[in-house]
């Protein structure tokens, strides 16, 4: 499972963020911070050739020695980050899918709520609640 | 990668060049070292050969060779196999080289704009390419490559030298001895027979020339032109040094040489006490991380003491070469030149030949055989140096050094093949390294740069050899090279793979050009630029680079700043300061902490105790070491905007059973509509000051000043008067701060004398998120100068949270600036398009001369009052100020709500409120009243009462009120006649007696609330009496008014017992007067319980027109003047509402009514009519009901009084005291088709009432029937005209009766005579008709059957009506 799951704004800066408890969270930030510029590079390198109709997954951002980074992009702009232990390899494509699906739709229930100001901080527990289930389980 | 100064194909040529080693003699040293320099060092400047050479290749081709460059060395010799990795004296001396080599301040920076994102960065980083050309210097020779490897020995003998011969011998034996003995693993030498070049230093100062030009012909003979030289020198004498400036070119080598130098000894040193490298005492502690600054300190002289050593050896700066002329200079050029063509080239063209030669004859049969042979090799395999692939290697190397890089490529690619194939894996990946680069350098570049040859190689060198010094070379060449080609993504990936734990340095330097790559890629990744920015100054921090690890974080700032990744901020800012704070720049320090601060940040609770505590830490040592006068602070925040200014002393709410004047004060909330209004009323008073005229400058007084209000102008501010300043602090942190001496600081510019400032101290705490607001006070004396309010917080205590186990208290001093900016402008294009403020002078007052200042205060003044009631209160009026003041006035948002009696009518009687205590708020008459029946009555003016507008001028004592005087007058108050509670609104006007001062006049304002419960309510009507006045004959009008007064008791109060007394109806109106009561009840006091009603009844006679006459009536035992004070007052005080009321009203109304208006007026007549007929019906009498009220309080009884006020507009309309609720509007169809003019409706109810008609007769009439059969009863028909015009009367006595049943009765009856009349009437004329019945026979009759019609005169006929009453007059006819 995930160790740290982080929503980004269209404008790059964070909606959302929230990593294991256990571990250093200034890592992650730097982590999701730096996969901002792959998420681009990736939106800018397939909007040219399809347009709208593109992958909202991006698939692994890139790995790093501990931990590999996966984006996705709602229409939006909208980033979504998962950052997964390199060492869980049981994790396949599929399942990061699903993640991030699953991670979208409760986006957007944050986003229907009438209260919810655009542009600002997540905190809905709807959300804390999806996420916390993506999350690395530790005691 | 960052750019480079050097082109890529220039630094990798310098990578690799021929080695040229040096012996000495010691008399050539000591020759040398007059220059302070030695041989080689002596050379080094001029190594770079700026002609061409030329050479041929194996293929007798002519190679031409460009930009050469040797490598001058003396020999160092060392028995130890070199080692795999720098030893740590190479990596102190490579540090020291980066420390040193730092960003020049003022260099201009380029600036990079990657999507939102500028950055402003240096693109050079020149203490990377330092440290390159060091690192590649110090490479170790190994037995693998050839490359660092000498070629050839420079033997140098002085002139001097008794047999230089005999000198050059010893050192060509030393040479050889060295090279073969195998005493020594270094230095390596390229080829076993080394070119050894015979070298005769002349010193032209001291030696015979004739001389050494002799021993050079000696030497010619015995070593041939081409091998040896003279060279002649140090042509200038110590003496004349001085003379003549002589460009040094050895100051640009000087650094590297020392350090190299160094290196060399330290290496020569080391290696003789191997394995105790690790605990050398040079070898600093830079491993720490904490950054005290001892460890910075110890660097620095440590680099220092580096520094100076070398330099106190060479006899300081600037003097080498001393003994050089420009012509030495030449000369040694002209040798090094005759050296490299004359010998080391053609020395290097045999040898590629013989290799050449060898190699074709051996490759194709010692390789194989030897591969037999030996079978199995291991990976660590060395070949021996005779060995046929290490020839080949060899011939590869000195063609690349000659930079035939064609050929070299194929040996290299031969080599390499060989190799691997031998599975000798170093040679290999040297192999592959190589042959990349000269595939490279080749200029027509006839195949692509193999990358992968480098990958492997590099790979090798890591993973197989261990060896991360060739690796280090590796990939520092073939990351310039991709940076060459543009594949930075490549190259950053390489640079990234190469950082690993063991050198913190190299993984910075490394970080450092891969975040340089990120950030040249065509799509700038500005994160990754930034990310590994950071990356790289963690490692430069580790590695004791504390200056370049603050370049970097600060690099990476740009990034990262308000770009609300807090948490990276927070950390950068954190790092940044630290190591600002560590390189002694404390200002950069706190400023860095400061944002950690300020920001809103996301950190824990602990982590921001600790900024803080950091924080302050730093504040203190700068602002201790600086002397700075108080800087700034971050903390608390300032809300600048929310400063609020309030002019005058903090008032007092209340003095005993005095209640002050609420006027304005801190704790009140700005408030748009409430400043509007009271605007408005100010605007009142000044006009009614200015004789109705509002100043064109007018400028409502404001007292506090806030966000809202309009700041534009200075305030002014009166001398001796004190200003308050309320600060808004808010703490962004988890952590409680305290404050402590808050003053405010401020500059003026004084015309005359000096001010002084007074200190208000406040002791705070402001706890989490806890907004306070604080109120520091200024109080300024003397004269006019504009006080530039520069307020700040002088000093703020900080106190650790109180969590923690250990309490110790950091106490800083500091300043906060309050800066406040005006609203947005948002008037003009410009002000639109840009964000533009406008000013805020809220602190920059003008302080003017003395104002006279007054305090109100109100003695008895209620806060529950039933409606209607009147009470009695006291208003006291205290000049504070040394200044008299006048012209006192007031204005209320309610004036029928209060009354300071009217001075016409009131005596002046000094007042006090203990001995009117159990007084009547009303005034009686002195006089018991003469008779029941008979009404009092009084003239009175409005004009006494009621002033033309809202404003009340305010009655004192000679009209001035004198510093220091006060003065009491009585107030009395009428409750609201509507029940609820009531805000009332005072505003009090005074001005001072002296003239042009700045502010004109003073206002204080007063607000206090009413609640006013139910008392009465009072319902009158009035209705036209059908009786002919015929007991009051004498009155000629007989315009006889029945006026019934329904007065109910609604009060709810259910605690105490309220009884309500009619004391007294007063009525007032300018044509009527109240008559008796009628009552049929007389005698009964009248008294109302709760829920009871009561019904009065009066007569109404009008009178001649009178202005003004309120009427007393009833009640013998307690007669009150209604005219007077206060009844009179409020009397008029409502009618002038009620009026202005009924003003407004009609407007909202006639936008309804206009249709059926305009249909009437269709015909003029009916309009006519309408009026006089609205004349006719007219009233207009006030009535005043004046009440007591008995209420049992708190077990005593009071009691209250009041009056009600009822106005009866027309006759048979009600009206009550209870202003009727608002009707809602109907809401109106909305018709398109025009509507059919309805048919006119003559307002025939109204036209009935034009006149009145009575019939006067016997009512009972005996008559003989038995005599006379015709009883004849003569019967009086009075008309009176109630209208003011005439009134055209037509009486019919004709029985017209239609229904059968008046037939029957009136058959029986007959008028006799004239029994059609058509009369006029003039206005108000009563006019008596006498007619005649003639009854037949006893009976009842009804006499009312004569028509009459009335119309107004010179009106159609067709509006006449009928003005016959309803009800039957009756007669009674006896028979006798």
């Amino acid at each position: 499972m995930a160790v740290c799951i982080a929503v980004i704004a269209k404008e790059n800066y964070p909606l959302y963020i929230r990593s294991v408890p256990t571990q250093n969270e200034l890592k992650f930030h730097y982590t999701v911070h730096t996969s901002l510029d792959v998420v681009e590079e990736k939106i800018s390198a397939v909007g040219k050739s399809l347009g709208d109709q593109r992958e909202l997954y991006l698939g692994l951002l890139y790995p790093t020695e501990d931990y590999k980074v996966y984006g996705y992009v709602t229409n939006s702009k909208v980033k979504f980050v998962i950052v997964v232990d390199s060492s869980n390899t049981s994790l396949r494509d599929n399942e990061i899918r699903s993640m991030f699906r699953k991670l979208h739709n409760s986006f957007t229930d944050v986003m229907c709520n009438p209260f919810h100001n655009p542009g600002d901080q997540i905190q809905s527990k709807a959300f804390d609640g999806i996420v916390s289930g993506m999350m690395v389980q530790t005691g | 990668m960052a750019q480079c100064v050097q082109s890529v194909q220039e630094f990798v040529q310098d990578s690799f060049v021929p080695m040229v080693a040096v012996l000495c003699s010691e008399e050539a040293e000591r020759v040398t070292r007059k220059n302070n320099l030695n041989f080689a060092e002596l050379l080094r400047p001029f190594c770079r050969l700026t002609s061409e050479g030329h050479m041929r290749d194996p293929n007798n081709q002519v190679q031409v060779v460009k930009n050469l460059r040797i490598f001058v060395n003396n020999v160092v010799t060392s028995p130890n196999r070199p080692p795999t990795a720098l030893s740590h004296a190479q990596s102190k001396i490579l540090n020291e080289v980066v420390l040193s080599c730092q960003p020049q301040e003022g260099v201009v920076n380029n600036v990079v704009t990657a999507g939102d994102y500028d950055l402003n960065f240096s693109a050079t980083t020149p203490w990377f390419e330092t440290y390159r050309e060091n690192f590649l210097q110090s490479m170790p020779a190994s037995d693998h490559e050839f490359l660092n490897h000498y070629l050839a020995c420079l033997l140098v003998v002085s002139s001097t030298e008794a047999v230089p011969v005999e000198q050059f011998l010893k050192l060509s034996q030393e040479q050889h001895r060295i090279q073969h003995s195998g005493e020594y693993t270094n230095p390596k030498w390229f080829i076993p027979n080394t070119l050894k070049y015979y070298v005769l230093l002349h010193d032209m100062s001291e030696g015979d020339e004739q001389r050494a030009d002799a021993v050079y012909e000696d030497m010619k003979q015995r070593y041939g032109s081409q091998g040896c030289y003279l060279l002649k020198m140090n042509t200038r004498s110590f003496s004349a040094e001085g003379d003549e400036q002589i460009p040094d070119p050895w100051s640009q080598y000087l650094q590297r040489n020392i350090l190299h130098t160094q290196v060399r000894t330290a290496i020569g040193d080391l290696n003789g006490v191997s394995g105790s490298l690790e605990s050398h005492p040079l070898q600093l502690d830079i491993t720490s991380s904490s950054g005290s600054l001892h460890t910075l300190g110890a660097v620095k002289t440590e680099l220092k003491k580096g520094a100076r050593d070398p330099e106190s050896l060479a006899g300081g700066a600037g003097s080498h070469g001393a003994c050089l002329t420009l012509n030495d200079h030449d000369h040694i050029r002209q040798f090094i030149q005759e050296f490299t063509f004359r010998g080391l080239l053609p020395h290097i063209e045999k040898n590629i030949r013989q290799l050449n030669d060898q190699s074709r004859f051996t490759k194709s049969l010692i390789t194989s055989i030897d591969r037999i042979l030996s079978g199995s090799f291991s990976e660590n395999m060395v070949y021996p140096p005779e060995a046929p692939e290490l020839q080949i290697r060899k011939m590869a190397d000195l063609c690349f050094l000659v930079q035939h890089y064609e050929l070299a490529y194929s040996c290299y690619h031969t080599a390499k093949k060989d190799f691997l194939s031998d599975q000798a894996m170093l040679y290999a990946a040297g192999a592959l390294e190589m042959a990349a680069v000269s595939a490279f350098l080749q200029a027509g570049a006839p195949r692509p740069y193999p990358a992968h040859y480098m990958d492997t190689a590099i790979q090798t060198y890591r993973d197989v050899c261990k060896n991360m010094v060739l690796a280090e070379r590796c990939v520092l060449l073939n990351a310039e090279i991709l940076k060459s080609q543009g594949k930075y993504s490549d190259a950053a990936t390489l640079l990234i793979k190469m950082t690993s734990e063991d050198s913190d340095l190299r993984s910075a330097l490394l970080l450092e050009q891969a975040a340089h790559c990120f950030i040249n890629m065509r799509n700038p990744m500005v994160r990754k630029f930034a990310f590994h920015m950071i990356l790289a100054g963690h490692r430069f921090s580790k590695a004791g680079q504390r200056r370049h690890a603050l370049r970097c974080y600060c690099q990476a700032m740009q990034v990262y700043k308000e770009r609300s990744w807090s948490l990276a901020e927070d950390h950068i800012n954190f790092t940044i300061g630290r190591q600002s704070f560590t390189l002694r720049q404390p200002e950069k320090a706190v400023i860095a902490f400061r944002q950690i601060l300020t920001n809103d940040s996301r950190q824990t609770a602990t982590q921001q105790s600790a900024f803080l505590r950091e924080y302050l830490y730093v504040y203190k040592v700068t602002t201790s070491a600086q002397k700075i006068h108080l800087p700034q602070l971050p903390l608390p925040c300032i809300h600048c905007s929310a400063t609020r200014v309030y002019f005058g002393h903090e008032r007092r709410l209340a003095e005993g059973e005095k209640q002050a004047a609420t006027h304005v004060s801190l704790d009140q909330e700005y408030d748009q509509d409430s400043a509007d209004m009271w605007c408005h009323l100010e605007e009142q008073l000044v006009a009614a000051a200015n004789r109705g005229i509002v100043p064109v400058n007018f400028q409502p007084t404001q007292c506090c000043l806030n966000s809202q209000t309009d700041n534009q102008r200075h305030p002014l501010a009166v001398v001796e008067e004190p200003i308050i300043v309320e600060v808004t602090f808010r703490n962004p942190l988890k952590v409680s701060l305290a404050l402590s001496n808050l003053s405010l600081l401020w500059r003026f510019t004084a015309d005359d004398a000096p001010p002084s400032k007074e200190k208000m101290t406040n002791e705070l705490a402001i706890t989490n998120e806890e907004i306070l607001a604080l109120g520091v006070g200024v109080t300024v004396y003397s004269g006019f100068f504009v006080l530039c309010c520069h307020i700040n917080i002088h000093s703020v205590d900080l106190l650790l949270p109180t969590g923690q186990q250990t309490f110790d208290v950091m106490v800083v001093h500091g300043k906060q600036d309050l800066m406040i900016q005006g609203p947005r402008l948002n008037q003009t294009k410009e002000d639109k398009m840009t964000v533009r403020h406008g000013h805020d002078q809220r602190l920059n007052f003008i302080v003017t001369s003395p104002m006279p200042l007054m305090e109100i205060f109100f003695l008895q003044f209620p806060t529950a009052l039933l409606c209607g009631e009147i009470r009695k209160a006291y208003v006291e009026f205290c000049n504070v100020s040394s200044v008299a003041l006048c012209g006192l006035r007031v204005v209320s948002t309610h004036p029928d709500f209060f009354s300071f009696g009217s001075q016409a009518t009131t005596p002046l009687t000094p007042v006090s409120p203990t001995s009117a205590e159990n007084n009547s708020a009303y005034k009686t008459l002195a006089t018991p009243p003469q008779s029941g029946s008979a009404a009092f009555e009084m003239l009175v003016s409005a004009e006494d009462f009621s002033q033309p507008s809202g404003v009340i001028d305010i009655p004192i004592d000679g009209s001035t009120l004198q510093p220091g005087e006060s003065t009491q007058l009585p107030l009395w108050l009428r409750g609201p006649d509507q029940e609820g509670v009531h805000e009332i609104n005072f505003l009090f006007y005074y001005e001072s007696t002296g003239k042009g001062n700045k502010i004109s006049h003073r206002v204080l304002r007063h607000t206090v609330f009413i609640c006013a419960s139910r008392s009465l309510s009072v319902q009158a009507s009035a209705c036209r009496s059908c009786v002919p006045p015929h007991h009051s004959l004498g009155d000629k009008g007989g315009g006889g008014t029945l006026i019934f007064i329904d007065v109910e008791n609604i009060n709810m109060s259910e605690a105490g017992m309220r009884e309500f007394h009619i004391v007294q109806v007063s009525s007032s109106s300018q044509h009527w007067r109240l008559h008796k009561c009628i009552n049929p009840a007389k005698d009964k006091d009248c008294k109302l319980t709760s829920r009871e009603r009561a019904k009065l009844c009066f007569r109404a006679t009008r009178c001649k027109p009178q202005k003004g006459t309120p009427y007393r009536i009833n009640k013998p035992y307690l007669s009150i003047i209604s005219s007077s004070t206060p009844c009179g007052d409020f009397f008029f005080r409502g009618c002038q509402t009620s009026e202005s009321q009924r003003l407004d009203a009609p407007s909202s109304r006639t936008s309804c009514s206009s249709k059926s208006q305009s249909c009437v007026s269709t015909e003029d007549r009916s309009s006519d009519i309408t009026n006089i007929v609205r004349k006719c019906n007219e009233l207009d009498l006030n009535i005043i009901v004046i009440w007591k009220a008995y209420v049992v309080e708190d077990n005593k009884q009071l009691i209250l009084e009041g009056q009600l006020h009822v106005a009866l507009q027309t006759i048979g309309k009600e009206a009550s005291s209870l202003t009727p609720r608002e009707e809602a509007q109907e809401m109106v169809l909305l018709k398109f088709k025009s509507q059919l003019p309805p048919p006119v409706i003559l307002p025939s109810a109204e036209l009935s009432q034009l006149v009145k008609t009575s019939l006067h007769y016997p009512e009972t009439y005996t008559h003989p029937f038995v005599q006379d059969s015709l009883c004849v009863v003569p019967v009086t028909l009075t008309l009176s005209n109630c209208s003011l015009a005439q009134v055209d009367v037509i009486i019919d006595l004709r029985h017209k009766g239609t229904s059968p049943e008046t037939l029957e009765v009136h058959s029986s009856f007959t008028w006799v005579g004239q029994t059609q009349y058509k009369l006029q009437l003039k206005p108000q004329e009563v006019l008596c008709l006498t007619l005649q019945a003639c009854f037949l026979q006893a009976g009842v009759y009804n006499l009312n059957t004569p028509r009459v019609f009335a119309k107004p005169a010179e009106q159609g006929a067709m509006c006449e009506t009928s003005q016959q009453t309803a009800s039957p007059s009756l007669i009674f006819i006896n028979n006798a």
